[in-house]
């Protein structure tokens, strides 16, 4: 991990690879998310073999700053915008998971001219009534005793198994408690505001992504439940949707070779 | 020496806390409205202000009503009107809200607003708390607990000046913008009523407090007495620091207290109810299992710490039901409660007992014998020592703290 200084602001980054820039946008729970930064979770390592990868902590994630009160979607987007141009990226592939997926498509829709392709993985920040997730700051109220199994069946189809216990075991650290909720605390910043973890305009805009867009999803997600991404395909202008066979909402961790095999094949 | 009389208004009706913990994950936020019974709330509001007001004729010198929101702890979302109805009931004692969450109005204007029309009602014995409100009011009310802090903070200053500057002027802060700030009525008191915050102990909390004059009362009554000594000495430390006056008043304690014939009555007279107390009512704000605390409401390091006090709380509960009464100490004899009582508040510079005597399912007659006991046989007895004491300090050395 490195760490950059953006508009004044410290990111935390994890870069691998060569080859053409891929900016990796991470979700609630996987990634720098995650109690566990090291080693980079299996799906960058995939992503790495094609690709120079860039994956930056999220405000308020792993040490990275937040980006001051009043910071909107809109300031989250201008971050990425600034993150690319200091990096000297150019036009970059853009995949984002969960919340990080909400953010790639706010990117995209300003920024059409950086954003070559957009995989977006379970994502977040489309507002669709009638196919809401379980609101997922309340699954993820801490408990003084009792671990993380609330939070993990939220994020996870099964979450007791290993990838799930391993991204989000019960007995946390001190060090790996400071980074959860630390995380976290960004992610309210931006999400929690009503309707949680959504910005209601997003879908109004949506065709204003020109970029081709894969969209990926788990059938048992929760948080973005499976129904939103014919919403997400009906809006965009240019979008494929592929539904892994098991999953939920941390798919990246629980499923990353699948991801990756349909990232892989939507990129060459 | 202030001895407080102060109320939660619990629900005390919901199943004992092993069941209840069997069905539901919190008393708050979650807990089905269905289970609370509009009728037996009648009776319930009818009880809890008639004990308010009685605490004028035991001789109290003030009360103190209290804020939270969707929970069975207690019944007072709106503490104004509980003291409004006070007001009336009342003449001499204080009448302290220590309610009144500020990021949860917009703007925060109205609670200058309605501490004005309180300080009226009551010909100026309002005591104006001024707090942040509890981490499951975040998600209750759908505030973003990440601003909780800053609006917080800029919204004491907004009351204050609204109370002690010739309106209108402008508001221009961070968070809130307001043309015109001149309301209409002014508090009686001058230059504003006391102002008093609560804390859990939180350092930033404490020197707030110490630096603007304001009392601070620690209120994490579940935790151990002892945690209250680190906060009773910062905020000494922190109105030296700032060059205050000691007022000890400003210093508050919150505690449950049952007063029983003898120690072992007291004890199994007391148990059911701080258990009910503890086990049901806390359930889902300082409890052991869900906690809602929301993120970037208090700092991560904060948080680490409050979850582990739980946790060494639940440990110590695994020891007995007994162990209770390590984290709720003033339970016993008129004459245990009274040495108690006095060696702690000697102990710490406390100048403001908050007494919290209806605690859980304390049944009415229950809380009236012992509320009887403290206020005619154990705050006579410690006031008159405390005052002696803080007397005799006073002539024997220039004053540093209380």
């Amino acid at each position: 991990m490195s760490v950059a200084t953006v508009a004044g602001r410290a990111v935390t980054l994890t870069r691998a690879g060569s080859g053409p820039p891929l900016l990796y946008l991470h979700g609630l729970a996987d990634v720098h998310s995650a109690v566990e930064p090291e080693p980079a979770p299996p799906l960058l390592a995939a992503l790495a073999e094609h690709a120079e990868v860039v994956a930056p902590a999220l405000p308020g994630y792993l040490g990275s700053d937040a980006l001051g009160p009043h910071a909107d979607v809109e300031d989250h987007a201008f971050h990425l915008a600034d993150l690319v141009d200091q990096l000297g990226l150019g036009a970059v592939t853009v995949v984002g998971a969960s919340i990080g997926g909400w953010l790639a498509a706010e990117f995209a829709l300003r920024h059409p001219d950086r954003v070559r392709r957009l995989v977006l993985v379970g994502p977040l920040g489309l507002y669709v009534p009638d196919a809401r997730g379980v609101l997922f700051f309340g699954a993820a109220a801490p408990r003084g005793v009792g671990g993380l199994g609330e939070v993990r069946g939220v994020l996870f189809a099964e979450p007791d198994g290993p990838a799930a216990l391993s991204a989000l075991p019960d007995d946390l650290t001190r060090e790996q408690s400071l980074r959860w909720f630390g995380g976290l605390a960004g992610a309210a910043q931006l999400g929690w505001p009503a309707p949680q973890l959504c910005n209601p305009k997003l879908r109004a805009r949506l065709g204003r992504i020109g970029a081709p867009t894969l969209l990926i999803w788990g059938p048992d997600d929760q948080v973005a439940p499976v129904a939103q991404a014919e919403v997400w395909r009906g809006g965009l202008r240019d979008a494929q949707v592929e539904v892994l066979g098991r999953g939920g909402h941390a798919l990246t961790l629980e499923h990353p070779v699948g991801v990756a095999r349909a990232i892989d094949s939507f990129l060459t | 020496m202030n001895f407080f009389f102060f109320h939660l208004m619990p629900w005390p009706y919901l199943p004992p806390p092993r069941e209840f913990l069997r069905e539901h994950e919190a008393a708050w936020v979650t807990l089905s409205n269905s289970l609370y019974d509009p009728v037996r709330g009648v009776d319930l509001y009818e009880r809890y202000v008639d004990e308010l007001a009685d605490a004028e004729e035991l001789g109290f010198d003030g009360v103190v009503v209290n804020e939270h929101h969707q929970n069975a702890y207690g019944m007072m979302p709106s503490p104004n009107l509980i003291a409004a109805a006070l007001s009336q009931r009342t003449k001499r004692i204080r009448i302290c809200v220590l309610g009144n969450a500020l990021p949860l109005w917009n703007p925060p204007l109205r609670v200058a607003e309605e501490y004005a029309m309180l300080d009226g009602l009551t010909k100026g014995r309002l005591i104006a708390g001024l707090v942040v409100g509890g981490g499951p009011e975040y998600y209750s009310y759908n505030i973003n607990p990440t601003e909780a802090r800053g609006r917080f903070r800029e919204a004491v200053d907004l009351v204050v000046r609204a109370w002690t500057e010739p309106g209108p002027f402008s508001f221009d802060g961070e968070w809130y913008h307001l043309p015109y700030v001149n309301p209409w009525p002014r508090p009686l008191q001058q230059p504003h009523p006391p102002v008093w915050i609560p804390g859990l102990g939180s350092p930033g909390t404490i020197d707030f407090c110490a630096e603007r004059g304001f009392g601070y009362m620690g209120v994490a009554y579940y935790a151990p007495p002892e945690s209250f000594a680190r906060q009773a000495a910062r905020y000494w430390e922190s109105v030296e620091r700032a060059g205050k006056p000691v007022v000890p008043e400003n210093l508050g304690w919150l505690t449950t207290v049952y007063v029983g014939d003898t120690d072992e009555e007291a004890r199994a007279e007391a148990l059911p109810h701080l258990a009910y107390f503890a086990g049901n009512l806390a359930a889902g704000f300082v409890g052991a299992g869900k906690v809602w605390m929301p993120p970037g409401y208090i700092e991560p390091e904060a948080l680490v710490q409050f979850l582990a006090d739980l946790r060494a709380g639940a440990d110590r509960r695994k020891r007995g039901p007994d162990a209770l009464f390590d984290a709720y100490p003033m339970v016993g004899s008129v004459e245990t409660v009274r040495e108690k009582l006095l060696e702690f508040v000697l102990q710490h510079g406390i100048g403001t007992v908050l007494a919290l005597l209806s605690f859980g399912s304390l049944p009415a007659d229950l809380a009236a014998r012992s509320r009887e006991r403290y206020a005619r046989e154990v705050v006579p007895w410690v006031r008159a020592r405390v005052e002696d004491a803080r007397a005799t300090t006073r002539s024997a050395s220039p004053p540093s703290g209380p």
